[in-house]
């Protein structure tokens, strides 16, 4: 038993150490194109390394965008057309985790706007669907060939400022449709008055994704950080503000949308007390 | 434009969203929701329905308590009345009886009585027949056989009687 736990233990680090030999041997063909303050400022303005998409330079954001939803909707083909019908009574693993992510985001939108949540529902699955898996796409570096010729990896969508904003304004803007169904003019002045909420969304999703995706890079750009690092940096950090990105979006459009759809209850007058 | 923002991709990425958010609701969401409602439902026709199950046996069982209290009720009476008419009836046949052993009683002393005065008047007849007779032996016979005659025609008559 124990000259078996030998063995195996020498082979493990026998293969380490040549993982490790050969990592250090290779990394001499690379030739770094560019700076690493190059590298970070073009994740966040995405200004030099852009993707031609039909006749148009677009930031490798929108190209992660366009996946995800390419993804997700055959993700969702699938699942409509062989699991959907098969769906039982008594719950599988996989029909439990899909009932459980639709009851949550139902859940989530019942709670916070108890008045009128269909349509709520529906915004925010989507909206948190799109957050969690845009942001875990960012985990598998798919790579894409740049104008400029640079390969580079795919980022999170929402750490192009054109995809947290265009986020963040919709979600205003269901808030404010909300209010304005709801409420009417009322409503949209109750939503009017949280004019800084698409601002705040935006920037707060942008800032969010933008430093999950700056410290990936930061940390993959050095050589002797690449070892044990990127395990824990890489997948804990993006699968820990994935899920918290996705949960602050939910719950702030859920939470105004709630508040500019409640209904209006007129305050009973009070009773004027004559003089003596 | 400031931070390389772009309103053609803005635009871009609404358009892929709307289309993510509406394949989403139409493929996902929905009937995954209309599954649930269903199943909810089933189970509130489920719970609703065995609830009124037990309602409709828990009416039952107080029906059928009830009726078990009513047909005690009605025993009660009938064994009530039935013991007054066994009661009336025994007092009437009591009653039968006596008037019946009364009349029995009556006929009886009536035949006792009518066989006594047959006794008497047979008695009287048979002791005139003697006493003629013994008349007739004395003035025939004498005195001293006429005594005789008397005891042997008593001792006679009583051997008569006893046989």
């Amino acid at each position: 038993m124990k000259k078996q736990k030998i063995i195996v233990s020498a082979v493990f680090a026998a293969v380490i150490a040549a993982l490790i030999a050969g990592i250090i041997l290779t990394d001499s063909l690379y030739v770094r194109t560019e700076d690493i303050s190059d590298v970070m400022e073009d994740a966040v303005l995405h200004e030099r390394n852009r993707v031609a998409l039909f006749g148009m330079e677009v930031n490798p954001g929108l190209i992660s965008a366009f996946a995800v939803t390419a993804v997700l909707l055959v993700f969702a083909a699938i699942v409509r057309i062989f699991v959907i019908p098969r769906f039982k009574t008594v719950p599988g693993k996989f029909q439990m985790l899909m009932e459980t992510l639709v009851g949550y985001f139902d859940g989530q939108a019942k709670l916070n706007s108890p008045h009128r949540n269909s349509f709520l529902g529906a915004y925010v699955f989507a909206a948190g669907i799109y957050i969690f898996v845009g942001t875990i796409l960012e985990l598998f570096g798919f790579q894409v060939q740049a104008v400029s010729g640079v390969s580079v990896a795919l980022p999170a969508p929402l750490s192009d400022i054109n995809g947290a904003i265009a986020l963040g304004c919709l979600s205003y803007l269901v808030i404010l449709g909300g209010g304005i169904v709801n409420n009417g003019i009322r409503g949209a002045g109750k939503a009017l008055i949280e004019f800084s909420l698409p601002i705040s969304m935006s920037f707060r999703m942008f800032g969010a994704l933008l430093s999950g995706a700056l410290v990936s890079e930061l940390v993959y750009y050095y050589m002797a950080l690449s070892f044990v690092l990127p395990v824990v940096v890489g997948v804990l950090f993006t699968l820990l503000h994935a899920v918290i990105q996705a949960y602050v979006l939910v719950m702030l459009t859920a939470l105004f949308f709630g508040e500019v759809s409640e209904p209006h209850v007129k305050k009973p007058k009070k009773a004027k007390t004559s003089e003596v | 434009m400031p931070l390389n923002i772009d309103w053609q991709q803005i635009l871009l990425h609404l358009l892929n969203f709307a289309i993510l958010a509406f394949g989403l609701y139409l493929l996902l969401y929905h009937p995954i929701k209309k599954f649930m409602k269903k199943r909810e439902e089933s189970y509130r026709e489920r719970e609703d329905k065995a609830n009124q199950t037990l309602e409709s046996a828990r009416e039952k069982s107080e029906e059928y308590a009830r009726k078990l209290a009513d047909a005690d009720r009605e025993i009660a009476e009938k064994r009530k009345t039935a013991e007054q008419q066994v009661s009336a009836a025994r007092e009437e046949m009591l009653k039968d009886a006596k008037k019946e052993a009364d009349a029995i009683v009556a006929k009886a002393r009536e035949t006792a009585r009518e066989e006594k005065d047959k006794a008497m008047k047979e008695a009287n007849a048979q002791i005139k027949e003697i006493a003629v007779e013994m008349a007739e032996k004395v003035i025939s016979h004498g005195a001293d056989d006429a005594f005789e005659s008397f005891l042997a025609a008593a001792d006679k008559q009583e051997e008569k009687d006893e046989s």
